[in-house]
């Protein structure tokens, strides 16, 4: 039994690298056709996201299993790029680490952010292509399905996935679903138009957010993101104006001096008759003069550092659950190979156990011709020999059981094979 | 034949569940979840086959067998309706502020009046009455727990929120809006209760006396809930009469309003020992006298 991943991460490669190497979506059934073909008798799973790309490859017989030339060959083949510019990038694990690696990777221990979710969902799908392509065997499939166990074990019985840990989820997840049950009936205004106001939005409009208002110094950029988000256009000049109407305002321009002092929020607020209002200001420095935030009850000021010490102090909480977390994919390593070393055994002891069977029927039926009168024992005479069958062969199969633990007992599987002359076929 | 339970039976259990609870409070622990409802489940059943036992006893409804028992009930319902809320939601951990309350409730009782009024509700005409003013009465204090639960939790969300504070891992509260709408309705549902159980506990002194007892209106409990009510009505109509946000306000006005309510009922019953008096005959004293010997 043989098991491979060839690939590159984050951890190892850039952006840059990782773009030209992954396979879109509507690239997978060709990769999946090229694999084959390159490899007909290996089982394959492709796991091609923004953080990684990897090729996972399983074979009972190691002598045609691709090696990572061969693998590094056929990206170079499919993406149209000569070798030499990403071969170094290409990491390999093969056996056991395969399967740690995988369970890391699905309870989401490798990824850029430590305990994401969306981990899962993408090995699923994975594994589900693979499927559907024909690609993945008896060894992937228990691989895979084990993986999104372990993934669901690890999420389950530690905190890993416990605590946001982006500005953006932790100013939606816990504070603004805190002050609005719904947002699919608010207002959200987006004053400037950094990254982070981005993710904001998509975040705000995940939780239904469907009224975008987009108010930029530079028309152009604001009708890109308006037209982008669905949104619409505001005048820079009636500012004022929309901050009274706004429920939602997000703010990442970062002017000096300070966009909206207390005096120009106060009127705002006024206008607004006083309605709660959620403002993420994640501008550098502050749109916002943070005294707003007293102004009356329903004002909820947010600012970048507030978000930012709440974001450090989940991951570090994750962090702690890392080790929790290790333990149990060392256990789910141990058993999955266990159980598929122990797989790899069947095939001989089924054959074992036939080529016993056949001659004591032989022999029995041999008996009863001879000597008819003992057909009223007929029962008792096959329970015993029966019983003597598996007396004998149970010493070598509990030796062969005990080498499996191990790792696949070639040596012992050959000695089999040789002694009581069993076929491979 | 019923099992016999007592008082420790159902303390114990929700002890056990209470401390389970403050174990998720400080950390997600799915087991002491569980292990929180068994406990708090097992409790509940106990306290309904005391609860069912006395009033086997004294052949009067619960609510209506002692100043003992109507706080049991009282203490009952707040359970159950704990319990099917934390069952519907394994994040809203209500607990840490839920038994204290009970157990309090249960302490009150142990050191209350146990002795039945048998005597006072003789006749079945009186006795219906009193059901419904028990009744509406034990639904009007739930309700009212329950707003000053929610004004507090609406206190400390938006604390929460104002001083950008994270959620504890443990314990997540629901929004704002939520609070204040659980808030508003607890507070109205609590007044109408309240005011048809006052009502109906008036109508009840006015009819024909029962065995030679009876409710007088002087009662210090009577008087000081006539005002109560006063109190609360008047905070009703402000609450009415309101225009725009103004939820930590009602906050503050259910727990004072509420709070009261809750204070004037419990306060007085451990002052005195029982709700009303009029059950204290001649008949009654030599009964007290018995149990306590």
């Amino acid at each position: 039994m043989n098991l491979q991943v060839v690939y590159c991460s984050h951890r190892a490669s850039g952006l840059a690298l990782r773009e030209r190497l992954a396979f879109s979506k509507t690239q997978i059934p060709q990769a999946y056709a090229a694999l084959k073909h390159a490899f007909p008798r290996a089982e394959c799973v492709l796991l091609s996201t923004c953080n990684r790309v990897e090729v996972y490859t399983a074979q009972e017989d190691a002598n045609q299993i691709p090696g990572h030339q061969d693998l590094a060959r056929f990206f170079a083949e499919f993406h149209q790029l000569p070798v030499h510019e990403f071969f170094d990038d290409l990491l390999e694990r093969s056996g056991p680490d395969v399967v740690r690696h995988l369970f890391q990777v699905a309870a989401s221990l490798d990824s850029m952010v430590l305990g994401e979710p969306q981990i899962v969902a993408q090995v699923k799908e994975a594994y589900t292509l693979a499927q559907q392509h024909a690609a993945s065997g008896p060894l992937t499939n228990a691989l895979f399905q084990r993986a999104l166990g372990v993934a669901k074990r690890v999420r389950t019985e530690t905190g890993l996935a416990e605590g946001r840990v982006s500005i953006a989820s932790v100013a939606v997840g816990e504070f603004g679903r805190r002050i609005f049950d719904r947002f699919d009936d608010k207002t959200v205004l987006v004053i400037g138009a950094g990254e982070m106001a981005i993710e904001a939005v998509r975040y705000l409009q995940d939780e239904g957010a469907r009224q975008i208002w987009v108010c930029n110094r530079t028309l152009d950029r604001a009708l890109a993101l308006a037209q982008e988000w669905g949104g619409q256009v505001r005048p820079f000049e009636r500012l004022d104006e929309w901050l009274a109407q706004a429920d939602v305002i997000v703010s990442t321009t970062g002017a000096e001096p300070c966009l909206v002092p207390r005096d120009r929020f106060r009127l705002a607020r006024q206008k607004g008759a006083y309605k709660p209002v959620f403002v993420l200001d994640l501008g550098v420095p502050r749109d916002f003069d943070p005294s707003i935030r007293d102004l009356d009850d329903n004002v909820f000021l947010y600012c970048i550092d507030d978000l930012q010490a709440i974001c450090e102090r989940n991951r570090r909480a994750r962090q702690r659950e890392v080790d929790r977390a290790l333990v149990i994919i060392d256990q789910e390593v141990d058993r999955l190979m266990g159980e598929l070393h122990h797989q790899a055994t069947g095939p001989i002891i089924r054959r074992l156990r036939e080529q016993w069977r056949q001659v004591v029927d032989q022999e029995t039926r041999r008996l009863f011709q001879r000597l008819p009168h003992l057909e009223k024992d007929r029962a008792d005479i096959e329970r015993s020999i029966e019983q003597m069958v598996n007396k004998l062969l149970h010493p070598p199969l509990e030796a062969l059981r005990d080498e499996a633990r191990e790792g696949t007992p070639h040596g012992l599987l050959d000695a089999l094979r040789r002694l009581f002359r069993l076929s491979d076929g | 034949m019923m099992p016999h339970t007592s008082l420790i039976c159902f303390l114990a259990s929700y002890l056990v569940a209470f401390a389970l609870e403050i174990v998720r409070f400080r950390r997600t622990n799915r087991w002491a979840r569980w292990g929180g409802l068994a406990f708090a489940s097992a409790g509940l059943l106990a306290q309904t086959w005391y609860l069912l036992n006395r009033g086997h006893q004294a052949s009067l409804p619960p609510l209506l067998a002692s100043t003992h028992d109507w706080m049991l009930v009282v203490a009952w319902l707040a359970m159950l309706v704990y319990l099917v809320m934390a069952v519907g939601n394994s994040r809203l951990n209500l607990g840490v502020f839920v038994y204290p309350l009970v157990l309090l409730l249960i302490g009150v009782a142990y050191k209350l009046d146990q002795v039945p009024n048998t005597e006072l509700y003789v006749a079945q005409a009186r006795r219906s009455w009193g059901l419904l003013h028990a009744s509406l009465l034990v639904f009007g204090v739930v309700a009212a727990a329950a707003g000053c639960l929610s004004a507090f939790l609406y206190l400390l969300q938006h604390r929460r929120l104002k001083t950008s504070h994270a959620e504890r891992q443990g314990f997540q509260m629901p929004s704002l809006p939520r609070l204040a709408a659980a808030n508003r309705w607890a507070f109205l549902m609590s007044f109408l209760l309240l005011t048809l159980g006052y009502a109906s506990g008036l109508l009840l002194s006015f009819s024909a006396p029962a065995a030679g007892s009876t409710v007088a209106l002087s009662e210090p409990i009577v008087i000081l809930s006539g005002v109560v009510w006063l109190l609360l009505a008047a905070a009703l109509g402000w609450l009415l009469i309101q225009r725009g946000p103004a939820g930590r306000q009602v906050a503050w006005l259910t727990i004072v309003g509420l709070g009261g309510v809750l204070l004037t009922i419990f306060g007085l019953q451990l002052v005195t020992g029982h709700l009303h008096r009029g059950g204290r005959t001649a008949a009654r004293v030599g009964v007290e006298t018995q149990v306590r010997q």
